[in-house]
């Protein structure tokens, strides 16, 4: 009976410990609480538009399931616009103009997309509030000003995914840089796979040439910004910029650690078939990027292979460089406020709620892309990204090369792949190389 | 009925009855929601129809422009774009509705709006060709038939829209060809949404969607994620892709409703039409099941009164019913009480009416055997029969007892018939024959001689029956007959037929129920002077109980009564026993003045009691055996003794004080320095309630024998535990019993019972020969010649030969001592 006591005495005193644990760690976390807490009433009524280029923006959608939870009398939408790049300016002009939109990077400093920038609300200014610090730096966004327009939702690089299955049935370690990649694609090679790396032969970001090179290309502009200005003027003498990473492809191509043809015959786009190439579960290692990793999830149960013969897959950088491979940390997608909003205070508002490593973390995870703050760990596919050391990570804010420079090199990229041109042509070729 | 079963049975009850209040409030709320179900179906199905109805007068207004442009055409005058457009410009009412015209001849898509770009004012131009919407060109153009985009954006203003079209003919005024286009209605989406706001009726939390062939929205609801409800209803309702396929052609082909997930994993409600006049168009409306079914399901509340209703109830009954239970405990406790009360006042009054017994019953033994003074032994056997009543009286209270108590218990022994009946007839015989009472017997010759069952029991129930017989008898007598009869089911066993008829008061018809009734004596003002305690019939009947039979009463009131039973009883020798007349005269014959069974005057006896007149009753009462018996009058006495001197037996006695028996033979048993280790100790004891027999056997001694001392069975007991080689059964000497060596007497009298009487009271010393007449006597002389003729004084009987042998006696007067002290005296004259 004693015994008994005794018993759910202790059971007693060890479920109120438990109890109180989280309260004791939320009392000591109170101090720097990023807790959201609202500042106008919750009662307030609105209706807010989110206009983007994702025909499927479920993360957001989430992300205002939470808002609710807040301000409950109100309304998120979330709008697909058709053919957004020509229609988000006249819908900012128009009748139903979004409260926030989509931007993305390349599309500053083109005069076209002026007006996206224009019409964006300050969101460093300290009377919104708007905790920006949880913004990892080298994907926060400031203009020659030190003006933030803009929130990074999501970020992307460009590396492969390694199905990791296979690397630890060979016993190998993931390279780190060329020499291993290469050593590496001869033992898998001899151990039957015939095309080590594989990716999709195109000449968009996710494409062969882009993954693998484009971040030793960024590396030698980042290291040497004297080129930048050429580079972005088009300037065929900037194209020698692109020599030593254009060399690497080539070997790379040449070496036999990925077969052209291959690629070509069995990966159609640079998305949906990258993907379920990839989930055959054959290929130890498949070029790509962070945008092709965000549709790895919901496809694990579409692939027959995977769902009959799953297996861990993780995305590293690609070891491009002698020493090292080089992880781009560039923005996806970004949202900007409309200062024109109807809504002004409850766009900003909804910023202010979205901008904390938890909500961003949170979409992020569901995207499954890259978080825009300092947790990579939040998906695990993309820890190999985590404590990447600076010399080696090249940042929105590291170079500024605007889009047409960056198309310049995916065109080359392409064709020194496919062997259409050779390395030297493509750096003379800089500046009028077809890209359409 | 237990505690626990009231509760479990009420719990159930009251669980009975909110169960079929859940189940009728249930079926209720199941039918009230299936009729909300089919109102907010038909409400679905009338807003497609309102929508279907909005969107064919579009499609109308769109037709209108088209037909407009197409008849200049047909009229050999196509309009030009421009022209057309303008047409359309005037022909639009609303600002919000926009008009476009664009070529599809060349695949081009491009045109001019009704609206300028509201980037630039001066621009009218539109593009369609990066936005995927007219697919279906190819497919011809049914009359009456909506041609509906998807939502899509309006490139010139970026507003979500839907575009109604058709084709046109119009003039390239550049070329100068008539080209193939399409005028386009372009009406934002919000412009419908707006009309649905007012659709959604009663209803305040239903969204009203719209979905094409594929689940893309046209237009949906804020709990409606994603851009297609397929793709939305697959992530949060998980299900087979068989199942799955059957929820969508559910969805495009019927109307109807189910239930699904949301985002929340919340329950709602979807109904669903396809919209008429579209090939390819479908209405959802979402609506939260707690909306459509709350105000219509169980009364929660009034279900929770009602339980707690019932579940006061039950406590409130509950506490009524602790509150009885607490009294019946505590009237329980005090029935106990009293029982235990009643167990020691049995005890005590065993024991204390006993101990003065054994001394009262053991002296007079004494007296019997030694005096020789006829009324000095009239005296004693009046003092041991009224003992003898005494202890029955006691022995039926302690066995009433029992019987309540539940512990008295049927033991079958073998048993000799003949032993049996001669137990009954001794007893009985005596007591008829002082109140005068004929008792004749008629006992079937053909009863085995030995049986199996209850012999104390039996002789018990009619002892009792036999005895009330004498006892309520003045006149007359008792015949006892028992017969046999084979038992039918059971070759193995006999039905014995027990009758015992009298002629005494009888009983009325009324009094008959009470006759079994404890403690309950019928017409008690009637009878007070008989002796008695109620218990005798109560105790027959439940022994009889007990043993399978009943007592069946015959009686007729002022005439006399016939108790009879019939019992069935094992056979174990079934040798029949014979005539019980020569047995009882054997029995009669042999009944004489005590004679110990045995001497042993090696054997060392110590009996230990605190009542010195008990201890020389049991002294002198085993006189004759020569045992040499010392007594000690305390426990600490014995235990001196005992562990001194050998003895062959001890007798301790119970109750004591200071030291009593059982503390007494823990001490004796736990002495090692005895020479008495192996010796056996019997309790000796007036306590004689049930148990007790148990609590001595388990207190260490070996056996026990109740006060007062039967000198019979205390005389059986020792030769059971005295070693055989210091006893020496004494044989009687036969030789004075034989007829030869025996004096003859012939009794004359006209009186059957007188004559019976000195029968048995001389035929022990003589051979005695009855005769009620002197013509009997005449002729039995003419055979025989009596050394002694007692004739009553009223006898005429004269005879010379036999003058100096003729006795007269007082028949009036007649007892045993004056009889027996009669012929004892004449033969000893004659010696």
């Amino acid at each position: 009976m004693k015994k008994s006591i005794k018993r759910i005495f202790s059971a007693t005193l060890a479920a109120m410990l438990l109890i109180g644990m989280p309260g004791c760690g939320q009392k000591e976390e109170a101090g720097t609480s990023t807790e959201f807490s609202p500042k106008y009433s919750t009662e307030t009524e609105y209706k807010l538009t989110v206009a983007g280029s994702y025909a499927n923006f479920e993360s957001l959608e989430s992300a205002c399931e939470r808002f609710y939870a807040y301000y409950p009398n109100g309304e998120i939408e979330y709008v697909y616009l058709d053919d957004y790049r020509n229609t988000i300016i006249p819908a900012l002009a128009g009748q139903e103009p979004p409260d926030i939109y989509v931007v993305q990077h390349w599309m500053y400093g083109d005069d076209q997309f002026a007006p996206l920038f224009e019409g964006a609300e300050v969101l460093s200014d300290p009377e919104l509030d708007i905790n920006l610090d949880s913004i990892r730096p080298g994907v926060r966004w400031e203009t020659d000003n030190g003006d933030i327009l803009t929130l990074p939702i999501f970020a992307t690089s460009y590396g492969m995914l390694v199905n990791m299955d296979i690397f630890e049935k060979e016993n190998l370690e993931v390279p780190k840089n060329y020499n291993e990649l290469v050593e590496t694609c001869e033992k898998l090679k001899a151990a039957g796979y015939d095309s080590p790396v594989m990716g999709a032969n195109t000449t968009t970001t996710p494409g062969v040439g882009y993954a693998f090179a484009y971040p030793l290309f960024a590396k030698t502009v980042k290291d040497d910004r004297s080129v930048e200005a050429g580079l972005n003027n088009l300037d065929p003498a900037a194209g020698e910029a692109m020599r030593d990473s254009l060399t690497r492809l080539k070997e790379f191509v040449d070496s036999g650690c990925i077969d052209v043809e291959k690629c070509s015959a069995e990966i159609e786009d640079d998305y949906n078939s990258v993907i379920m190439r990839f989930f055959e579960g054959d290929v130890p290692m498949m070029l790509c990027s962070g945008d092709v990793v965000s549709g790895t999830k919901k496809r694990e149960s579409t692939s027959e292979a995977f769902s009959a013969n799953p297996f861990r897959y993780d995305f590293y950088v690609a070891p491009s460089g002698d020493e090292t491979g080089y992880y781009m940390d560039s923005v996806s997608i970004l949202f900007c406020v409309n200062k024109n909003s109807e809504n002004l205070d409850m766009t900003n508002e909804f910023i202010r709620f979205l901008t904390s490593e938890d909500q961003l973390g949170l979409m992020a995870q569901e995207k499954r892309l890259i978080n825009p703050t300092d947790d990579y760990f939040i998906d695990e596919v993309y820890s190999s990204l985590s404590g990447f050391s600076e010399d080696c990570t090249v940042n929105s804010r590291d170079i500024e090369l605007l889009d047409t420079a960056v198309k310049q090199f995916r065109a080359a990229a392409f064709a020194v792949v496919n062997g259409e041109m050779t390395v030297d042509e493509a750096v003379a070729g800089y500046g009028s190389l077809p890209t359409d | 009925m237990k505690k626990r079963n009231i509760i479990i049975i009420n719990i159930l009850i009251v669980g009975l009855i909110l169960f079929v209040i859940v189940k009728y409030a249930n079926d209720r709320a199941h039918e009230s929601n299936l009729a909300s179900i089919a109102s907010f179906e038909k409400m679905t199905t009338t807003t497609g129809q309102i929508i279907a109805n909005y969107l064919e007068d579009e499609q109308h207004l769109c037709d209108i422009w088209a037909n407009y442009i197409n008849r200049s055409a047909e009229a050999g005058e196509p309009m030009t774009v421009d022209v057309a457009i303008s047409y359309i410009r005037k022909a639009k009412i609303s600002p919000e509705i926009s008009g476009h015209l664009i070529y599809i001849d060349d695949g081009s898509l491009d045109g001019i709006s009704t609206s300028a770009s509201t980037t630039d004012p001066s621009d009218y131009s539109v593009d369609y060709s990066p936005i995927n919407l007219f697919d279906d060109l190819e497919n011809g153009i049914a009359e009456g038939q909506v041609h509906l985009t998807r939502a899509y954006t309006n490139p010139l203003n970026g507003v979500q829209s839907i575009a109604f079209w058709n084709r046109v003919k119009v003039l390239d005024d550049e070329s100068g060809d008539v080209r193939d286009g399409l005028v386009i209605r372009v009406v934002p989406v919000s412009s419908l949404e707006h009309k649905l706001v007012f659709l959604e009726g009663e209803y305040e939390n239903v969204e009203i969607s719209l979905i094409d062939w594929d689940g893309d929205y046209l237009i949906h609801g804020k709990s409606l994620k994603n851009s297609n409800f397929f793709e939305y209803f697959k992530s949060y309702n998980p299900m087979s892709p068989q199942e799955y396929n059957e929820v969508l052609n559910s969805i495009r082909t019927d109307i109807g409703s189910m239930h699904i997930r949301n985002s929340k994993n919340e329950d709602s409600f979807i109904a669903y039409t396809p919209l008429r006049g579209l090939t390819s168009w479908y209405l959802i409306a979402y609506i939260p099941a707690k909306e459509l079914t709350d105000s219509k399901s169980i009364d929660w509340l009034l279900l929770g009164i009602a339980s707690v209703g019932l579940i006061i109830l039950l406590l409130f009954n509950m506490c009524i019913l602790r509150g009885y239970n607490r009294r019946l405990s505590v009237a329980a406790e005090a029935a106990n009480q009293a029982n235990e009360a009643k167990s020691l006042f049995l005890s005590t009054m065993s024991h204390d009416i006993r101990t003065p017994m054994n001394a009262i019953i053991g002296m007079n033994e004494m007296i019997i055997r030694d005096s020789h003074e006829e009324e000095t032994l009239m005296y004693a056997d009046s003092i041991r029969t009224a003992g003898e009543t005494l202890l029955g009286i006691i022995s039926d209270i302690l066995d009433f007892s029992k019987i309540e108590a539940g512990k008295m218990e049927i033991i079958p022994v073998d048993y000799g018939f003949v032993s049996l009946l001669n137990d009954l007839v001794n007893m009985v015989q005596r007591r008829a024959e002082e109140k005068g009472l004929t008792f004749e017997l008629d006992i079937d010759r053909n009863i085995p001689s030995v049986l199996c069952g209850d012999e104390i029991k039996i002789k018990q129930v009619i002892t009792n029956i036999l005895s009330n017989a004498v006892k309520y008898t003045k006149e007359g007598g008792i015949v006892f007959s028992i017969s046999c009869n084979k038992c039918e089911d059971d070759g193995d066993a006999v039905i014995l037929h027990v009758s015992v008829k009298d002629t005494g008061i009888g009983i009325k018809k009324e009094d008959l129920d009470k006759l079994f009734v404890a403690f309950e004596r019928i017409e008690e003002k009637k009878n007070r002077n008989i002796e008695g305690t109620g218990l005798g019939m109560a105790i027959a009947e439940s022994f009889l109980s007990m043993m399978g039979s009943r007592l069946c009463v015959e009686s007729e009131y002022g005439k006399g009564s016939v108790f009879s039973f019939d019992l069935k009883q094992k056979v174990v020798n079934p040798e029949p026993m014979g005539e019980f007349d020569a047995a009882y005269k054997r029995y009669l014959s042999n009944r004489k003045q005590y004679k110990s069974k045995f001497v042993a005057p090696k054997a060392r006896i110590l009996v230990v009691d605190d009542t010195e007149v008990n201890l020389k009753v049991f002294v002198n009462l085993l006189s004759k055996t020569k045992m040499q018996i010392e007594t000690a009058d305390s426990g600490d006495a014995a235990i001196t003794l005992f562990k001194r001197n050998f003895y062959h037996v001890i007798f301790l006695d119970h109750m004591m004080p200071d030291k009593d028996g059982i503390e007494t033979i823990k001490e004796m048993k736990a002495c090692m320095d005895t020479p008495n280790k192996e010796t056996p100790v019997i309790c000796l004891t007036a306590n004689a309630v049930s148990g007790m027999r148990e609590m001595y056997i388990e207190a260490g001694f070996n056996d026990y024998l109740t006060k007062p001392i039967d000198t019979g069975r205390l005389e059986k007991m020792l030769l059971k535990y005295l070693p055989h080689n210091i006893v020496e059964e004494v044989t009687e000497d036969k030789s004075s019993l034989t007829p030869e060596n025996r004096h003859s007497i012939l009794v004359i009298n006209e009186d059957v019972n007188i004559l019976r009487r000195l029968k048995e009271w001389l035929s022990d010393s003589y051979d005695v020969t009855v005769v009620k007449s002197k013509e009997q006597a005449t002729a039995y002389l003419k055979n025989h010649e009596p050394e002694l003729i007692l004739a009553g004084n009223e006898s005429s009987f004269e005879n010379e030969k036999y003058n100096s042998k003729i006795i007269r006696f007082d028949s009036g007067e007649t007892d045993q001592g004056g009889v027996v002290s009669l012929a004892a005296d004449f033969f000893e004259g004659n010696q």
